[in-house]
């Protein structure tokens, strides 16, 4: 009997320590899913979008996600460091946009008035490359890294513009942003209660993020037509970087 | 495994870790036409060291003498291709696509039990897939351990860190001449500063394999509609019409060791690559947008076209890309036919 109370007790200090003898995980298994629209509804590749006056179409948009937390009042409690998010990745099974759903461990479990997320890759992680981290982690994407520029690139949206709506595509649109100059946070105040399998949905509409001021960003114009962060770009990556929070929903 | 300082980890399944005893399997494996149905052609056949793991053929030829429909692709840092395999990424990992040209009607044309019994007859092979998997007795050699040495085998085909352009990533400004850098300025979209144009290859071509691992149609056919393309691509493994017309960009270190080029060798010669990519290449419904915009944007142009490259540019862009070049590499005794 002896002998069963000590298995007993050395299985239970297994499950409370760990293998490795560090604290047990405090906290929930929370998802969050992001998903891509174009004026409120899911975003398909290769579909014919009314732009101002004219159509686009949207082949690509992925996008790094950073520096996750939780807003209690003032404070801001992380729970997540960087993620992936591929809307339109190559072995897709159709051309809707996929939903990316990133699960984040121990996350301190309670009610909350918002979330903070960031769009990018934090300036002390792209001081980075892909070299640096191991297969598998979303920063030892190589396709995702300017090798020249040495800064990741925090999103890419591609796509073709019609501008006479005759269905043949004139023109195309390349939105690639990085930098640490156009990293960005952004705060929203949506209450949410954190507990083991909570769903928090963020959803980034396209046609909102290209609304800058109220008005169209004009794809037809020279300098707006693709962006980097050489000292020509850096402006519309700026404004589009900008209006990423604008282009946000949390749910 | 071997990999330069400068290079990511090299992915490696937890069901396959490299041993010596694998790789050294999976070498064997590689240059002997024991696989093939009339055992004169082993997978080197189309991978041939010197052409950088290419067999230099527009399209490669089974043992019937049959040609297939597309080039044979570099296996350079082929470990690094995470994103689907062949030119329309229908294997998912090196080990499936192992398995995939034993039993190809125009490539090996052969069955793997026919393999697999002839190897557990082998005076040699029993006793190495005893040693490279542990295994007991001859009967546990089976298609899947042999597809698994293979890849172990591909998976040590990595760069061996000293070409030119390795040795400007670890510091040394002064490796290339004039021409190079103005290339290698154009090809990352670096040079606006210095008056280049973008040639935008980085895009698909990028990262430190120069490659992408993606699926693109990079305007090689015309098209009216997404049905009228003559090799559909990654269209004939997704059934998406979308993806017909795409094909996977391959790496470019070592692109001057691999012509010809494209997926069906229609380019001979760098420079005839360029001219394509320089044209913005050929007009249908999903061409890929960074093709359009080759060159300086055309100011008052509406909706903005561009310049393209001069012959300078793209004589320029030709000599960075003779940078690529990896002479270790190819030469590498560790990677080279063991008959």
């Amino acid at each position: 009997m002896k002998k069963v109370l000590l298995a007993a007790l050395l299985a239970g200090m297994a499950l409370w320590t760990g293998c490795d003898g560090t604290e047990p995980p405090k906290g929930a298994t929370i998802t969050i899913t992001f998903k891509a629209l174009y004026d409120g509804q899911p975003l398909e590749k290769y579909k014919n979008y009314d732009y101002d006056t004219y159509q686009v179409q949207f082949s690509r948009f992925n996008a790094f996600m950073a520096d996750f937390a939780l807003l209690d009042g003032n404070n801001a409690i992380k729970f997540g460091d960087i993620a992936w998010v591929d809307f339109t990745p190559d072995l897709a099974p159709s051309n809707m946009a996929v939903e990316v759903p990133v699960v984040f461990t121990n996350v301190p479990d309670g009610d909350y008035t918002g979330i903070r997320l960031g769009y990018g890759v934090p300036p002390a992680l792209n001081a980075k490359q892909p070299k640096d981290f191991s297969a598998g982690h979303p920063l030892s994407r190589e396709n995702e890294y300017w090798l020249g520029w040495g800064s990741y690139i925090f999103n890419k949206i591609e796509g073709q513009v019609d501008l006479d709506k005759n269905g043949s595509y004139d023109g195309s649109l390349i939105y690639h942003c990085g930098s640490n100059a156009v990293y960005r946070t952004y705060d929203f105040n949506v209450p949410l209660k954190i507990e083991p399998g909570a769903n928090i949905t963020v959803e980034f509409d396209l046609k909102k993020l290209f609304v800058l001021n109220g008005a169209w960003l004009d794809l037809t114009d020279t300098y707006n037509h693709i962006t980097s962060n050489d000292a020509n770009d850096v402006v519309i990556a700026t404004q589009l970087m900008d209006n990423f929070g604008n282009a946000t929903t949390v749910k | 495994m071997v990999k330069p300082a400068h290079f990511p980890e090299v992915p490696v399944p937890a069901d396959n870790p490299l041993t010596l005893d694998g790789v050294q399997l999976g070498r064997r494996l590689f240059y002997d036409p024991i696989l093939s149905a009339d055992s004169t052609q082993s997978c080197s056949s189309c991978h041939m060291p010197l052409g950088s793991f290419t067999d230099n053929k527009a399209v490669s030829t089974g043992i019937d003498g049959i040609a297939g429909r597309r080039s044979s692709m570099s296996l350079l840092n082929i470990a690094y291709a995470t994103n689907g395999l062949f030119w329309d990424g229908r294997s998912l990992s090196l080990e499936d696509q192992a398995l995939r040209p034993v039993e190809d009607l125009i490539e090996m044309h052969n069955t793997w039990a026919n393999v697999v019994s002839k190897l557990k007859k082998h005076p040699v092979y029993p006793d190495l897939f005893r040693k490279a998997f542990g295994i007991p007795t001859t009967k546990e050699i089976t298609k899947e351990l042999a597809a698994k040495a293979i890849a172990q085998f591909e998976r040590i085909l990595i760069s061996s860190g000293k070409s030119k352009f390795d040795r400007y990533l670890q510091g040394d400004p002064d490796v290339f001449d004039d021409d190079e850098l103005d290339g290698k300025l154009m090809y990352f979209e670096e040079g606006a500063s210095v008056g280049l144009p973008d040639a935008q290859c980085f895009h698909c071509h990028g990262g430190l394999t120069l490659t992408g691992n993606q699926y693109f149609n990079n305007g090689l056919d015309s098209a009216a509609t997404l049905h009228d393309f003559k090799d559909r691509g990654r269209g004939e493994v997704s059934g998406n019409p979308s993806d017909n017309g795409k094909f996977r960009s391959p790496t470019l270190r070592n692109i001057a060791l691999t012509a010809p080029y494209m997926h069906d060798g229609r380019f001979q010669s760098l420079e005839e690559v360029l001219d394509h990519y320089s044209s913005h290449g050929k007009n249908s419904p999903n061409k890929d947008p960074l093709l359009v915009q080759v060159g300086f944007p055309i100011p008052g142009s509406n909706p903005v076209q561009y310049t393209g490259l001069t012959p300078a540019q793209k004589n320029a862009l030709v000599k960075f890309l003779h940078t690529l070049t990896d002479t270790e590499f190819v030469a590498n005794p560790d990677i080279q036919n063991p008959f």
